[in-house]
């Protein structure tokens, strides 16, 4: 397995899949900036549930973009250059499914942990109230990187199995515009669609009054069953990504 | 001649299921964002022009870009593979039909969408029950909202050209989409060309004039579409193939 994954690192050299994720991360950046300049003492008092409350958000628009972005330069490699059948003979062919899947992942785990630490970074220097806090952030970054890599894995299922990479893409776009949409809906309805799961897992609200025109932000606790649901999610696309991709003519 | 590369252009096409993702683009937001309104009537008061709203603002800087760059890359994606640019270079007709052909294809595509969100708008308003009359600003909107989407046609097929993977130019796409929101917000969204899209539709302010001037913003299209003409060709005549 180590070789496999190795191999696929190897696939990824001067690909610059890591200059795509770390787009994704400045224009993130920037896009908090701009929240903060334009933030008043009241609003820097609640400034990491502000983080927590908009950066779900940035992920529902541009993260299953990326991540269908990274599956398909990692399965079209093997696409363009038929390679599929040859390397079915010199590997089990459920590795090399489980390879791309970790190479994908840690490109993801990597920004997500990336944006953790901008936030921390950003939120100390913008002066928010209080300490980084710990147990929220880890929890962002679990919840976070559960949901991208669950979209990364249909969207990597969905890049090997079939051939043209338009059908992927264009699944990866509706699929986010849907999870994007789908907020602004009641929340049980959330949690039909896999990319809805970035609103399900958060753990921050608003509250805006429209006379006053002020913002509250309050917690919530954060929402297990959701999490469980995902990872059974999860385990389905994989066994059913798998299964199909290892049973498919190469 | 310039016709049947054209035709070439649509045999390549045929049978694709390109055309559905967008045919569901503008379904989405018809249906959600009729939802979102009539969910929140109280304060989206203007009726047509809020709905509008409801049903473009995320359409314009996030997905129409994304999907735009997907139908690019794959006009792009037959050249890119085995050694077919070798074939395609040796056909003796001059270079710059090779892009307006692909041009031509897309900007048909964002026209038909264009109509397809426009018909899904009176639909969703009718069957919203909305008393006033159908805004007569609707056929700008689309009209406008057209020529910035060929206008990101024409920069995405320069991108697909010279970047040889399908999925970059997406990522692209996307990003600029994103970036256009802050131009647009800024107030420098006729300066870049992934705004011209949403600013031409009045994504955003629907009830009043364009950010900037009907003339300014037809001056601009035309620049960024020579700008791409030109980058495309002279890449093309430039530049030796990369086959296989």
């Amino acid at each position: 397995m180590r070789k496999a994954l190795a191999m696929e690192f190897q696939k990824t050299r001067r690909r610059k899949v890591w200059v795509i994720v770390s787009l994704l991360l400045v224009v993130q950046l920037l896009w908090s900036f701009w929240g903060i300049g334009r933030m008043d003492a009241h609003e820097r008092t609640q400034g990491w549930m502000f983080f927590f409350y908009q950066f779900p958000l940035l992920n529902s628009i541009m993260m299953p973009v990326i991540a269908a972005v990274v599956a398909s330069r990692l399965g079209d490699i093997e696409h363009k250059g038929n390679t599929l059948k040859l390397l079915s003979t010199v590997m089990p062919t459920g590795q090399l499914f489980d390879a791309k899947f970790l190479c994908g992942a840690f490109y993801l785990s990597s920004t997500v942990l990336l944006q953790v630490i901008a936030m921390i970074a950003v939120g100390c220097a913008a002066g928010f109230e209080g300490a980084p806090p710990a147990l929220k952030l880890g929890y962002y970054l679990l919840f976070t990187t559960s949901v991208s890599l669950t979209i990364f894995l249909l969207q990597q299922a969905l890049s090997l199995l079939i051939q043209n990479q338009m059908i992927p893409l264009a699944v990866g776009i509706l699929g986010s515009f849907a999870g994007l949409f789908i907020m602004f809906f009641p929340e049980h309805l959330e949690r039909f669609i896999l990319w809805g799961y970035y609103g399900v897992l958060m753990f921050v609200r608003m509250n805006w009054d429209t006379t006053t025109r002020i913002t509250e932000f309050y917690y919530l606790p954060a929402d297990w069953i959701g999490f469980l649901t995902l990872i059974v999610l999860f385990g389905i696309i994989y066994l059913i990504g798998r299964t199909l991709f290892i049973r498919k003519e190469m | 001649m310039f016709l049947r590369t054209i035709r070439a252009e649509r045999m390549k096409l045929k049978s694709s299921p390109v055309w559905l993702a967008f045919f569901i683009l503008p379904i989405l937001p018809a249906v959600m964002g009729t939802f979102n309104y009539l969910q929140n009537i109280g304060i989206l008061e203007e009726e047509w022009y809020s709905l509008w709203t409801q049903h473009t603002l995320f359409t314009c800087y996030f997905f129409l870009p994304a999907i735009i760059g997907v139908y690019c890359s794959y006009l792009y994606r037959l050249e890119h593979l085995n050694h077919n640019w070798n074939a395609v270079r040796t056909v003796p007709i001059p270079v710059s039909y090779l892009y307006f052909a692909k041009l031509v294809m897309a900007s048909l595509m964002v026209l038909l969408t264009q109509v397809w969100t426009g018909l899904l708008f009176v639909l969703s308003g009718k069957l919203c029950g909305l008393s006033s009359p159908i805004p007569p600003e609707l056929l700008d909107w689309l009209f406008f909202g057209a020529i910035g989407g060929i206008v990101v046609c024409a920069l995405q097929l320069c991108i697909s050209l010279i970047i040889r993977s399908f999925a970059v130019p997406v990522g692209i796409a996307l990003i600029g989409g994103i970036a256009g929101l802050a131009a647009v917000a800024k107030g420098y969204g006729v300066w870049f060309p992934y705004s011209l899209l949403c600013l031409g539709m009045r994504a955003n302010h629907p009830g009043g004039p364009m950010q900037c001037g009907v003339f300014q913003f037809a001056l601009c299209c035309l620049f960024y579409l020579a700008l791409c003409v030109a980058v495309a060709v002279l890449w093309m005549k430039n530049r030796d193939v990369v086959a296989g």
